[in-house]
């Protein structure tokens, strides 16, 4: 059920009404009613993978829970005993608890792709023998309600909130419909409280809602499936297509992605504050990123925590990493002697946000670019601060901030070949086409409308992305829009409604030809 | 023990002002990849085992903070 659809509209709208009608009690069971109505109707019998993670991580949370209880049946000066006498039963359940749904997350996502890449060594060693390939349908948004769950799991082993005793009330954390698509990926001591809230009818947290969705639905639908023409065309068969409309496809490429993602999450965002439920952000405006890892930092933020909480603080203080900083403190000493772990850890964990995205050589490539370009500059960090302060930089200064952000720009767009061309080594001819052949003329010859739009759409993309652009600037500046435009009157804060919507008819739904509605990252 | 923390916080983070900011993690001063520089040099120069779960915000928003998570660690 895609939430550009007239279903996910009307699932919503039921939704929000029984929600407020039924008895407050209850209303968590609404929220879990339409939950597992929306999977059921996008993802039919995937809805079982749901319930096996829920069912895992529920089952894990009451054994931890138990673990954790030891310590209180004992004096406060041999808590600390009992929880080493137990360190390992624990360690096991979260252990098992991951494997449990990584080892499927794996199948479900990695087994053909790796299949597929071990098959010629099979071929060589085995004659005949074939790797089985897997059938199973791909569960919608399966990484993000896997990561979440266990997430969950992890923070009751840490003794971070006890766990949560209702089956029922733990599958609605699991698959709570509105980030079932496409995250964010919440953490359960800030989403359960509010999923299991008893709330009244409140005007404001519809009015958020709406204006939120509405932006989102500009963003999906006016910008990214406009844009997706354009490049889908010109991916599709890049070898048709000089350097500077190679160049021009992947510039669309990046407008798309960030129209249809943060659109998507503004959507979620907007349903969820509906029902007085505050999501967490996932973007703070990364087109105004400094360096790579501030754009990480800003882009898909609650992934990045969640990898940053969850595996590069494990790892980075993990004994073979402490080892590893000792040897290397000795061995090289200095400054970076010292950062050379961090580094390594950092590196890692950007090549797995990579795989994450995709079950690729381009996505593995996309890791290693990222992963090499922040490992760089951490290593690089000395010698750049020397130069700066040779050279009299001030770093405050607008112009050099603006350098950063253009510099930061250029490297995201380096590594969107990666992510959107067929193949990765197309992806490194396109570059190379980009820098040797770009036939500039392109650009203003009447090729850009053999690409599938006219005139006008460019023009409405121009002019969106343009007020896109005004409105980040202006938080950027100023914090956040909607409390500037709460101290208006009546007619402007539904006048941000209004426009919205009255531009998706006109250059959204109306132009029902260029619409794609489904999500990129639905299929991570 | 404080004046041994100073200096390893000024080493990894030179540009950052510890004796004035109460607020590291909180306004985003402090970075995960300098929590993890700084918990590393505590662990090697001060012999203190700080764990993953000692990394919550109200450890590191401060020095004084640092400092008190180091002295319950070394206890």
């Amino acid at each position: 059920m895609a939430f550009t659809s007239l279903s996910f509209l009307i699932l919503v709208a039921i939704t929000v009404v029984v929600y407020y009608v039924f008895p407050k009690k209850l209303q968590w069971a609404v929220l879990l009613a339409a939950s597992l109505a929306f999977y059921c109707i996008g993802g039919g019998k995937t809805v079982l993978y749901v319930f096996y993670t829920a069912t895992t991580v529920y089952a894990a949370g009451l054994l931890l829970g138990y673990f954790n209880g030891k310590k209180d049946q004992v004096p406060k000066e041999q808590r600390k005993a009992v929880m080493e006498q137990y360190k390992k039963y624990r360690q096991l359940v979260v252990l098992f608890t991951c494997l449990a749904n990584f080892v499927l997350l794996y199948i479900l996502k990695y087994w053909n792709f790796t299949a597929e890449l071990f098959q010629p060594l099979v071929d060589r060693f085995f004659h005949g023998a074939q790797i089985p390939l897997s059938s199973l349908l791909l569960p919608l948004g399966v990484s993000f309600f896997m990561f979440q769950s266990v997430g969950y799991v992890i923070d009751v082993y840490r003794g971070k909130y006890p766990p949560e005793r209702n089956y029922l009330k733990l599958l609605l954390y699991v698959c709570f419909f509105p980030q079932m698509v496409q995250g964010p990926i919440s953490r359960f001591h800030e989403l359960a409280p509010q999923l299991y809230a008893q709330r009244k009818l409140d005007y404001t947290n519809l009015k958020y809602g709406i204006q939120l969705a509405m932006w989102g639905y500009f963003k999906k639908i006016v910008i990214a499936d406009r844009a997706a023409v354009v490049v889908n065309t010109v991916m599709d068969n890049p070898w048709s297509y000089s350097g500077s409309m190679i160049a021009f496809g992947v510039l669309f490429y990046c407008i798309q992605l960030y129209g249809d993602f943060s659109g998507g999450i503004d959507i979620t965002r907007g349903v969820a504050r509906l029902f007085g439920i505050d999501l967490a952000e996932n973007f703070q405006r990364p087109l105004f990123s400094v360096s790579l890892a501030d754009f990480w930092r800003r882009w898909h933020i609650t992934l990045g925590a969640w990898m940053r909480d969850y595996l590069f603080y494990p790892l980075a203080l993990s004994k073979p990493f402490g080892k590893l900083g000792k040897i290397t403190r000795k061995k090289i000493g200095g400054k970076l002697g010292k950062i050379i772990p961090t580094s390594l850890a950092t590196f890692i964990i950007y090549f797995v946000i990579g795989i994450w995205h995709g079950a690729n050589c381009r996505y593995i490539a996309f890791g290693f670019w990222n992963g090499s370009i922040i490992t760089m500059s951490l290593l690089l960090e000395g010698k750049y601060s020397a130069i700066k302060k040779k050279l009299h930089i001030n770093d405050k200064a607008a112009w050099f901030r603006a350098f950063q952000i253009m510099r930061t720009c250029f490297i995201v767009f380096l590594g969107r070949y990666i992510t959107r061309a067929p193949r990765f080594l197309t992806a490194i001819w396109m570059i190379k086409e980009t820098f040797l052949h770009p036939v500039l003329p392109n650009l203003w010859d009447g090729t850009i409308l053999t690409l599938g739009l006219g005139i006008m759409d460019y023009v409405v993309i121009l002019l969106s992305v343009m007020v896109m652009l005004a409105a980040e600037w202006y938080q950027e500046k100023h914090g956040v829009i909607r409390e500037a435009l709460e101290k208006q009157g009546f007619l402007v804060q539904w006048l941000a409604i209004l426009i919205p919507l009255l531009v998706l008819l006109c250059f959204g739904i109306l132009r029902s030809d260029t619409i794609s509605s489904e999500f990129i990252y639905k299929q991570f | 023990m404080k004046e041994q923390l100073m200096q390893i916080l000024t080493e990894c983070c030179p540009d950052i002002d510890f004796e004035t900011e109460v607020a590291l993690i909180d306004d985003g001063i402090l970075e995960s990849l300098d929590i993890v520089m700084i918990v590393s040099e505590i662990k090697d120069v001060l012999d203190v085992e700080i764990t993953v779960d000692d990394l919550v915000p109200e450890n590191f928003n401060s020095v004084d903070q640092i400092l008190a998570l180091v002295e319950a660690r070394k206890s």
